[in-house]
């Protein structure tokens, strides 16, 4: 897949039309999933989902197969776009978010239910975006430890001390007694 | 909560979101943002390679030029009271016997014609002293200040003298050929 991905790149970057849309339809779904777990905003998901693509279209000469693949790469854009527009809506602070999904038991002994699932979404998103990356890119998608570190621009020992960490507060965001009682 | 249990729960959301994707019309959409890139990328790769060829013709202009001139014999420094009659460019060139030759004709010389001055600025400063040069120029150079040349003569050498200012900017230039007095 990664040969293939690098040749359509190619292309792609010739301005050939037919390889942006063979690599728009076999990548955006994971790039809209990344963006989405990272914002929480199906509108913003899908602005930044365009925005990736245009942007590979524009920058992807820098893309160096050596270091990891196309979709890493992809991951990377649409990480630094995910945290200009984060810096730029930042909405409420973090606590918030814990407080109002924080429950007194636990939730996934009802996972099947759609509520539940919101509030692992929940959970997700009120971690802070360093241990959220790692989460969403390589427990929710579809990335290595290696293509996170190269989407991440870090060694593979700090995607997975930020993935242990990350783990370990949503146990604690998932498991804890309401905090503002 | 036990590890096992947090990926259980990630797991329930990743499949949970496994079918998100853009909404309709989103592919339609990137392609049409794409286009628009690809234009504008077009255009600014176009208009760079204008302003590239436009620098290289003017730096080969500037290079040019003064190298001609080296080979040339300056005339003597004459005085000049007021502007030569310079015509509008938009009137047909008119070849004419100088009134004064410039030199001297040997015996059997050929006669020389000149055509009238051209203007090489727009607006120039008032003229106190200026200068002939001769010089060794294209015909294109010709073309350049609206006379007739064929395509075919386009690189062929020719004569000029251009009328050089006090501030040592060149006014103006007129073509000069040669032809013998028996014609």
């Amino acid at each position: 897949m990664s040969s293939i991905e690098q040749h359509l790149l190619k292309r792609l970057l010739k301005g050939d039309e037919e390889a942006f849309a063979a690599l728009y339809r076999v990548r955006h779904g994971a790039i809209c999933r990344f963006a989405l777990q990272m914002t929480g905003r199906k509108d913003l998901a899908e602005d930044i989902t365009q925005e990736t693509f245009l942007a590979l279209a524009l920058h992807g000469n820098r893309y160096d197969a050596t270091r990891g693949s196309v979709m890493a790469f992809l991951y990377g854009i649409a990480r630094n776009l995910v945290l200009k527009r984060l810096e730029k809506e930042r909405p409420e602070a973090n606590e918030t978010v814990v407080e109002e999904f924080a429950g007194d038991e636990d939730l996934l002994g009802d996972l099947t239910r759609r509520e539940s699932i919101d509030e692992v979404r929940r959970a997700v998103l009120s971690l802070p975006p360093a241990y959220r990356e790692a989460v969403v890119l390589c427990e929710l998608g579809e990335a290595t430890y290696e293509d996170a570190a190269f989407a991440l621009g870090c060694p593979v020992g700090t995607v997975r001390s930020r993935l242990s960490r990350a783990r370990a507060l949503l146990a604690k965001k998932l498991t804890v007694k309401c905090m503002v009682l | 909560m036990s590890e096992d249990r947090v990926t259980e729960a990630l797991n329930a959301l990743r499949g949970a979101d496994l079918d998100i994707e853009t909404g309709p019309g989103a592919e339609v959409r990137a392609l049409l943002a794409f286009r628009r890139q690809q234009r504008r990328i077009r255009f600014r790769r176009m208009a760079l390679s204008l302003a590239t060829s436009a620098a290289a013709a003017a730096a080969v202009l500037w290079l040019t030029v003064p190298r001609v001139q080296t080979r040339i014999t300056t005339a003597p420094e004459v005085a000049v009271n007021e502007p030569p009659p310079i015509p509008p460019q938009s009137q047909p060139a008119v070849i004419h016997k100088s009134a004064a030759p410039r030199r001297s004709p040997a015996p059997q010389a050929p006669e020389e014609i000149a055509t009238d001055f051209y203007p090489l600025m727009v607006s120039a400063p008032p003229l106190e002293r200026a200068m002939l040069v001769r010089v060794t120029v294209r015909a294109a150079a010709m073309r350049s200040v609206g006379l007739n040349v064929g395509d075919e003569h386009l690189a062929d050498l020719v004569q000029a003298d251009v009328l050089v200012g006090q501030d040592n900017l060149a006014r103006a230039i007129r073509f000069v050929s040669y032809r013998n007095r028996e014609e």
